[in-house]
């Protein structure tokens, strides 16, 4: 048997369990033939992960505005319980007021930590088992890519700070835990421009409750933003259908002058 | 050399939106303002079917002043207007379409494209606009 009728096999066996819920009407997530949970659908069950409008890491409340998406975890902080430095909650009340006029996601800049799962457009979590690596395809990150390394090495002393760091991960039961360090500063790590510094490391959680959900969960250590580490995230469905398409955004961007943001 | 008279109006207005919103890359209201809804008709000049968000130009003809005004709008990229039943030549240099939209906050002759309808047929077709979405904390949901 060829390795892809195997992974048809045992995908088509483990979607047709039970294993990850009670409920009939839930599909539980698909699993490779060792039982490692998969991030992709069976082979020839085309879709993938799209983030949703209103998904944040921090929720702000206001009067007159809804901001807390159905798609956030339930255990997310509130705006005024992150514990910001006071530059970095001045940063980020000027990026709100401003209505994210200088997001660098909008100047086509590479979108770093949780930044990527809440970008519109899809992206894909492919397991290559050949080179012990999980790497992310993100359509709108722009057409971005990162790889987690996953055979064990360490994170390199003194990293050059770039765009998506240095990425190891491992499993934990059904969690994929991924720690990343070496960021540059020239990213916000979510929509809502929350700050950071290049001392940001992150512990980003994924799994897959049913095979319709996606629940990522990122931890922000960066002791010259933040007092203390502090978590959130946000549920990410599937959508049948999505496929990865030709998205270059540095193509004909003419949004970066026309971003003025509020105007008296 | 399209332009005709052709009647522009801005104002408030109840708008069908044809298609679902989608999320774009970048804050709707940073550059567009909800407040400035626009409907408008005209001549196409122009179409840039490129990323991030295809742009289309037509002429418009102030009824008052006789003056043209070339007008940009801004839509979705080419891929999600092609879910939508976009066509790259789903709309032709010359063409007459009814333009609703919201007006760009800079000023300028710029505004993003919410329904479009081709005179000629009455085909309406979606734009894949971003406006109807939370954008950032804080973003009132319309």
């Amino acid at each position: 048997m060829t390795p892809a009728a195997v992974l048809v096999a045992a995908l088509a066996a483990s979607s047709g369990s039970s294993q990850d819920t009670n409920s009939t009407d839930v599909r539980p997530a698909p699993r490779w033939p060792d039982g490692t949970l998969s991030f992709t659908g069976p082979p020839g069950e085309i879709g993938n992960w799209d983030g949703r409008p209103g998904s944040t890491l921090g929720a702000n409340v206001f009067e007159d505005a809804l901001d807390v998406s159905e798609f956030n975890l339930p255990t997310n902080l509130r705006i005024d319980e992150i514990p910001f430095k006071p530059w970095a909650r001045a940063l980020y009340d000027y990026r709100q007021a401003t209505f994210t006029k200088d997001d660098p996601h909008t100047r086509c800049k590479p979108s770093g930590g949780a930044r990527m799962f809440h970008t519109p457009y899809g992206f894909e979590i492919l397991a290559l088992p050949d080179t012990a690596e999980i790497i992310f395809l993100s359509v709108g990150a722009p057409h971005s890519w990162r790889v987690v390394h996953m055979d064990g090495r360490a994170h390199p002393k003194n990293p050059e700070p770039t765009w998506f760091g240095h990425s190891v991960g491992h499993w934990e039961g059904d969690t994929l835990v991924i720690d990343t360090v070496g960021f540059n500063e020239g990213f916000w790590i979510s929509r809502e421009g929350l700050p950071h510094t290049s001392q940001l490391h992150t512990i980003e959680r994924l799994s897959r409750p049913d095979f319709d959900t996606l629940r990522y969960e990122i931890t922000i250590d960066d002791p010259g933003a933040y007092t203390e580490t502090w978590s959130g995230g946000w549920l990410i469905p599937w959508i049948p259908g999505n496929e990865p398409f030709d998205y270059l955004c540095q193509e004909n961007n003419l949004d970066v002058g026309r971003m003025v943001g509020p105007r008296e | 050399m399209f332009c005709k008279a052709i009647a522009w109006a801005v104002g408030f207005g109840s708008l069908a939106v044809i298609a679902s919103p989608a999320l774009a890359h970048h804050s709707f209201r940073s550059q567009y303002d909800a407040d400035q809804p626009v409907t408008l008709t005209g001549y196409v000049t122009k179409i840039d079917w490129m990323n991030p968000h295809v742009y289309f130009y037509i002429d418009v003809v102030d009824a008052e002043t006789g003056e043209a005004e070339n007008w940009g709008f801004e839509m979705g990229p080419p891929h999600m207007l092609e879910r939508r039943g976009w066509k790259r030549n789903s709309m032709q240099i010359g063409d007459e379409l009814e333009v609703h939209g919201t007006r760009a906050r800079d000023g300028s002759f710029t505004a993003n494209a919410r329904r479009v309808m081709l005179k000629a047929t009455g085909e309406v077709l979606g734009a894949a606009s971003s406006e109807s979405q939370t954008i950032t904390t804080g973003e009132p949901a319309r």
